[in-house]
């Protein structure tokens, strides 16, 4: 008894009719990302300038740090905010049908597109600034070594955790058979 | 009672299941500890005259007690690794019990594995032992060291890894049937040779690597470290009046020593490579390539096909002048960056020009890409011209710059303007070879990236095998349009710079949808 043979095609593909990843409308990062980046910014140099601003008037300590590192601090602290802000806005993420597209950067700006066959495990994360605005990351390993890996940010914690599952079963599931990958996949999303 | 029973049976059955290595193996693990100490710390010992420092406050027969010392903890902490080690052999994996303070137990599927080493270092060589090493794709080191096992054992265990089931066994019937049987049986084990080395062909190898850089290195350190105690002891012997007395010009001994110390260097570097490769032969078994090769640690390295992930074909500044290209086999790999001593990577070494065809041997449809009549590679579509042109205005702008600081702070000379205006030139020289070193080219789904300086290195992957792909700009690239793309393959990344955005866009479109469409497993 014969097994019946599926008919085999290998047309050729032409690059431009694939899909492409530039079509896809990437989601932006949630407004509370902003404001997580903005307070975590402020407390880092905000200790020291006002460490630097008091420290003349401490009594029975001498200690005494010079106005020059405290403005140097003020203006690094003034720019990241800035940063953050330009970050926060051109920061994004979709997810397609077979793979997850994330942009983030500023300067230099990065794209990375991450095809769901190729991912090993996925992870979210959250530090306790993180949970207290309602954040969570999501960390896709793959193979390929450390830079290799894919963290996601600017993702409320719900919309973390539907992602997380999303790319849990598409893992599941690759083994069915891959279709055009062209259309982009929407979740239902709490943001606040 | 009688499940008890049959339980506490097979639980001693296991016990006693469990393998002790060789005690020559204790000779290998203590020369191993020894060249780890010494390589992990030979640069904190270089670094900021620690080396010095310690040869000055202590003398020779303190250096050699603390020697002695250090000698007599590496002695007995491997005594009690080796005493303690244990291995088992399982239907599908191999255990491994090991660890001196902390005992660790490892299990590795031989499905996992993706190279099969078996070594022979000379002196395992009178008691055939052999070390047996398996690589898995998430190990930064070898996952499983088998030192000082039987050779018997290790070839039956590299038989079970590969999956050489379908070899047919010997057959006890007949005589004439029996020779030919096993004839089959060792044509199948020994499979269709594609290259031999000759000593020449390695001599060269060892001059083209890199290793000549690292003799040099270390010597520049022994006698940066130590030039002062070698020129009292110069000094004292009276070589320094024989020099001046027979040589006029000092300059001309020294530029003649330094030449004789590189010219022993490569020769140094040449014989190494010898005694690493001797006798390096190459065979095809079908779905696996094996290496074998080495003079005083003889290594027989197996690769199943399908665990090559991509192929490096390089030739460093010498090695262009010699005409002498190796090749690297690439394989899944968690370390990014290989240092030397860290894992051993499986090469074909001392090619010709020739010998690249071997490439599509190697790995069948990978062919490479055109060469015209003087060697050079024509079949590669260059990157942007702005790569060059960016570099090129940021040097000058920096030069003139710099000029212009030396002449406002410390004067105007001729000397002073011409001799960083020759230094720019050579860079601008510089970024113009960088440039037109890069290259790419893309057949069939297979996409071949060429890059180098002095020397030059070929990178050819299957798109499917692609992690991820990344698109990266600066302000500039997005200004005209362009990209650098990021190719993340299971042995690491792999860069295009300065693509056009379309050209970038499309390339990584191509690898998604192969990686997205492609059958194969995760790595």
């Amino acid at each position: 008894m014969n097994e019946p043979v599926e008919t085999f095609s290998n047309q050729p593909v032409a690059p431009m009719s694939l899909p492409d990843y530039r079509d896809a409308k990437l989601n932006p990062v949630v407004p509370a990302y902003l404001r997580h980046k903005i307070a975590t910014t402020i407390a880092f140099w905000g200790v020291f300038i006002v460490l630097s601003l008091v420290s003349p008037y401490l009594p029975f300590i001498d200690f005494n740090l010079s106005k020059y590192p405290a403005a140097i601090a003020a203006v690094i602290m003034l720019s990241s905010l800035l940063f953050a802000r330009w970050d926060a806005h051109r920061r994004g993420w979709a997810l397609r049908e077979h793979d997850l597209i994330y942009q983030s950067g500023v300067i230099f700006r990065k794209q990375v597109i991450l095809p769901f066959a190729r991912i090993q495990h996925v992870e979210t994360l959250s530090g306790p600034i993180e949970r207290h605005f309602d954040l969570m990351r999501v960390k896709c390993f793959t193979a390929g070594g450390v830079s290799a890996d894919l963290v996601v940010e600017g993702l409320a914690t719900e919309t973390a955790g539907q992602v997380r599952r999303y790319l849990l079963e598409q893992i599941r599931d690759d083994e069915s058979e891959p279709s055009s990958g062209q259309s982009t996949v929407t979740l239902d999303e709490d943001d606040d | 009672m009688t499940d008890q029973t049959e339980s506490l049976k097979s639980e001693s059955a296991e016990v006693t299941d469990w393998e002790r290595l060789a005690p020559m193996a204790l000779v290998f693990m203590l020369l191993a500890t020894i060249q780890k100490f010494v390589r992990e710390n030979l640069f904190l010992f270089a670094g900021a005259g620690f080396g010095v420092a310690v040869f000055d406050f202590l003398d020779a027969w303190k250096l050699a007690l603390l020697a002695f010392a250090l000698f007599l903890i590496g002695l007995v902490s491997t005594m009690i690794y080796h005493r303690r080690f244990r291995f088992r052999i399982e239907d599908d994996a191999v255990r491994v019990r090991r660890g001196l303070l902390e005992k660790k137990e490892l299990r590795v599927r031989f499905a996992r594995v993706q190279s099969v080493q078996i070594g022979q270092p000379f002196y395992f060589k009178p008691f055939d032992l052999v070390r047996f090493t398996l690589e898995t794709p998430g190990g930064q080191q070898s996952e499983v060291e088998l030192p000082g096992i039987p050779k018997a054992l290790a070839e039956s265990m590299r038989d079970r890894i590969i999956g050489l089931q379908d070899v047919p066994p010997p057959v006890k019937e007949h005589h004439d049937d029996q020779i030919e049987q096993e004839d089959q049986r060792q044509n199948h084990l020994i499979g269709s040779s594609l290259y031999s080395a000759s000593a020449w062909q390695l001599f060269r190898h060892g001059l083209s690597s890199n290793q000549i850089w690292l003799l040099a290195g270390v010597a520049a350190w022994f006698f940066g470290s130590f030039s002062e105690r070698i020129g009292d002891w110069a000094s004292d012997q009276g070589w320094f009046n024989w020099v001046t007395s027979h040589f006029d010009q000092l300059w001309l001994f020294a530029g003649g020593a330094v030449l004789a110390g590189l010219a022993f260097l490569l020769a140094l570097s040449g014989l190494l490579a010898i005694v690493r490769f001797y006798g390096f032969r190459l065979s095809d078994r079908g779905d696996r390539l094996v290496g074998v090769g080495g003079l005083l640690d003889q290594r027989e390295q197996t690769v199943k096909r399908e665990k090559i992930t991509g192929l490096t074909v390089k030739q460093s500044a010498l090695g262009r002048l010699l005409r002498c290209w190796q090749i690297v086999i690439r394989q899944t790999s968690s370390i990014e960056v290989d240092m030397p001593g860290q894992k051993k990577s499986f090469i074909v070494p001392g090619l010709y020009d020739r010998d690249r065809a071997l490439v599509s041997d190697l790995v069948p449809n990978w062919t490479f890409p055109g060469q015209d009549d003087n060697g050079d590679d024509n079949g590669y579509q260059a990157i942007h011209h702005r790569f060059r042109r960016v570099f090129w205005k940021r040097s000058c702008a920096v030069a003139i710059a710099l000029i212009g600081l030396w002449v406002w702070r410390i004067g105007s000379g001729l000397l002073e303007v011409l001799l960083p205006l020759t230094v720019l030139l050579v860079i601008l020289a510089g970024i113009h070879i960088r440039w037109r070193q890069w290259g790419w080219s893309i057949r069939d789904h297979q996409l071949w990236v060429r890059q180098g300086f002095l020397g030059r290195s070929h990178d050819v992957f299957d798109l499917d095998r692609v992690q991820q792909a990344q698109i990266r700009q600066s302000r500039y690239q997005r200004r005209h349009e362009l990209a650098n793309l990021v190719l993340v393959l299971p042995q690491g990344p792999v860069t295009v710079p300065y693509l056009s955005l379309d050209d970038a866009a499309n390339l990584a479109n191509q690898a998604i949808y192969a990686a997205e469409t492609s059958s194969m497993h995760r790595v």
